[in-house]
């Protein structure tokens, strides 16, 4: 089946746009992703090292309170997201178990990258107190200044960077 | 009390959790409907031929931005009882610079890796497996690294919005966001197509000959929200400065109301206490002390109209800046002292020169007018027109009371 095209920028961000005023208005805070690594890890570790876990200053306040870090609004919200995601895809063709990289490299190699930037981005996120969602997108939307700040450093960062791994897209 | 219905007070934990699944499948649809399962539209950011990620985002904050301080501005939301991002700047900058390199390397950012997992990318599911190593890392690193731990909360700030660092309103700081953003749509739309007979496009997106000129969009959708945005912020209350204001005799007032004068309104600005014992200039109405009352009535006559107002003591001499400038305004030389005195006596009848007998002449037939003697000197002259309570100085016009 012939994939569907992706919709205007505009039309989608406005989308998008609406889903953040919504979420603030309804749940009192923005979007995010890096909850559900952070409480899944929160989790873990309490079970492993409850004392140590308790005391981590990136991951001690999830499991504070005595409650199961993951009955929480952003992991329950990145199920969602899952969900439509997957509805998305499927319904515009373009649902398909593959490797997306660009023409010169080779799966492997692109699958390195991949786990790499993974992690270095769960550093930065973790550093940071959020990612390109619940800072850059969220934050800023509130006007925060330290979230405008991270996004800024995010387009540094990655325009920075971009020539180093261009092997890797073009 | 506060008026704020926003955020929602839900009260079950479980309705709560499930407003999470509906938001979080509209985001998610969102992503996918823009590109974003797509890794290598993504990147392309970074090569400047496919702005998608700049276009989508900006877009989105631009919209949640206004919605949110526009509703907070009108009362219908409560930021104060909202989570807003707290500032820890030295962490934000490093955290930021580090994470475009991740971005880059993955080419998918959390949100995005969950919605190409979701679309089968077999590179997204590794790299959502590698921000949950690199949580972990970060764990361990800020526990036992010197100095990590420092960093993480290095430059607190608290909670920091930018119109407060940069002591500038938040509508005139957002209104600048729009601007600057739409400008940056527009020089999106024209890299891109700069550096797409470059690379050319990223499979799955609009064909080069487009169908939906974005270019255009762009422009029309900047212009649209700021439109929407300038029909929501109350104008500046800029305090302009008080003109002087011209006097007007006691007696050629007194002619004035004798003859009719279909333009002339008559304010009384004297203090209750002031109007309590003793009469009032026939034909004003009571504004007690509220210039802010008085301005709306001076507004809502046509104009034209002479607008006379008085005090005790004719101390009040000049115009406040708010009202409007097609009216004419007086103040009663003297206040209702003079008008007393002027008006409702009876003068001296002793003159010595010709004027000043007609003077006399004139002041003892309009005292005679003001005090129900006229009756007894002159019929030609009617009775005068009761001082009016409240707005009702002139009945002939739509303009209301004071």
């Amino acid at each position: 089946m012939e994939a569907k095209r992706y919709w205007n920028p505009y039309v989608a961000g406005a989308l998008l746009g609406l889903t953040l005023l919504a979420t603030f208005l309804v749940a009192g805070q923005g979007l995010g992703a890096t909850a559900l690594p952070k409480r899944t890890l929160a989790l873990a570790a309490h079970e492993v090292a409850p004392a140590w876990t308790e005391a981590n200053p990136s991951i001690g306040g999830y499991v504070a309170d005595g409650q199961n870090p993951l009955r929480n609004w952003l992991v329950v919200e990145v199920i969602g997201v899952v969900i439509g995601g997957f509805l998305g895809a499927m319904s515009a063709g373009r649902f398909h178990v593959k490797v997306e990289k660009g023409p010169r490299i080779s799966t492997r190699s692109r699958l390195r990258y991949a786990l790499g930037g993974g992690v270095v981005m769960g550093i930065a996120a973790a550093l940071a107190r959020g990612c390109t969602s619940g800072q850059a997108l969220s934050g800023g939307a509130m006007l925060a200044t330290g979230s405008w700040a991270f996004m800024m450093m995010v387009f540094a960062g990655g325009y920075a960077f971009a020539y180093l791994v261009r092997r890797q897209w073009i | 009390m506060s008026t704020a219905i926003f955020p929602l007070a839900i009260a079950s934990e479980e309705v709560r959790l499930l407003t999470a699944i509906g938001l979080g499948f509209l985001f998610g649809f969102s992503l996918e409907r823009a590109g974003f399962g797509n890794a290598r539209k993504l990147a392309a950011q970074f090569y400047l031929y496919d702005m998608t990620v700049f276009k989508v985002m900006f877009t989105a904050i631009l919209v949640a931005m206004v919605g949110l301080y526009t509703l907070a501005g009108l009362g219908l939301a409560d930021l104060s009882l909202m989570w807003i991002n707290p500032t820890f700047m030295w962490a934000q900058v490093i955290g930021g610079f580090l994470f475009g390199a991740g971005f880059i390397m993955s080419g998918l950012c959390p949100g995005t890796s969950v919605v190409s997992a979701a679309s089968g990318r077999i590179d997204a599911v590794v790299t959502f497996l590698g921000i949950f190593i690199g949580t972990a890392v970060f764990a361990l690193v800020v526990d036992f690294v010197p100095g990590v731990e420092a960093l993480y909360n290095g430059g607190s700030m608290g909670v920091s919005v930018i119109p407060e660092i940069l002591s500038v309103s938040t509508p005139l700081f957002m209104l600048g966001v729009v601007i600057v953003a739409g400008a940056a749509f527009v020089g999106a739309e024209k890299v891109e197509s700069i550096f797409q007979r470059k690379y050319g496009m990223v499979e799955h997106a609009p064909k080069v000959t487009r169908r939906t000129p974005r270019l255009k969009f762009a422009v029309a959708g900047s212009l649209a929200l700021v439109a929407v945005f300038a029909a929501f912020v109350p104008p500046p209350n800029v305090d302009l400065p008080a003109r002087p204001m011209e006097t007007i005799e006691p007696l050629d007032l007194a002619e004035l109301i004798i003859a009719g004068d279909p333009d002339l309104k008559i304010l009384d600005f004297r203090t209750v206490a002031g109007q309590a014992g003793s009469n009032a200039i026939p034909g004003s109405c009571s504004c007690g002390t509220d210039v802010d009352k008085a301005a709306e009535t001076a507004a809502s006559v046509p104009p034209g109209t002479k607008i006379v107002i008085y005090d005790e003591f004719g101390i009040w001499n000049e115009v406040p800046g708010s009202w409007p400038e097609s009216v004419e305004y007086r103040y009663v030389r003297g206040g209702y002292a003079a008008w007393e005195t002027d008006v409702r006596t009876a003068a001296e009848t002793t003159g010595h020169t010709l004027a000043e007998r007609e003077r006399i002449e004139r002041q003892n037939q309009i005292s005679a007018f003001f005090t129900g003697a006229a009756a007894a000197q002159s019929s030609s002259v009617a009775a005068p027109p009761p001082a009016m309570p409240m707005g009702g100085g002139a009945k002939k016009k739509k303009a209301g009371g004071c």
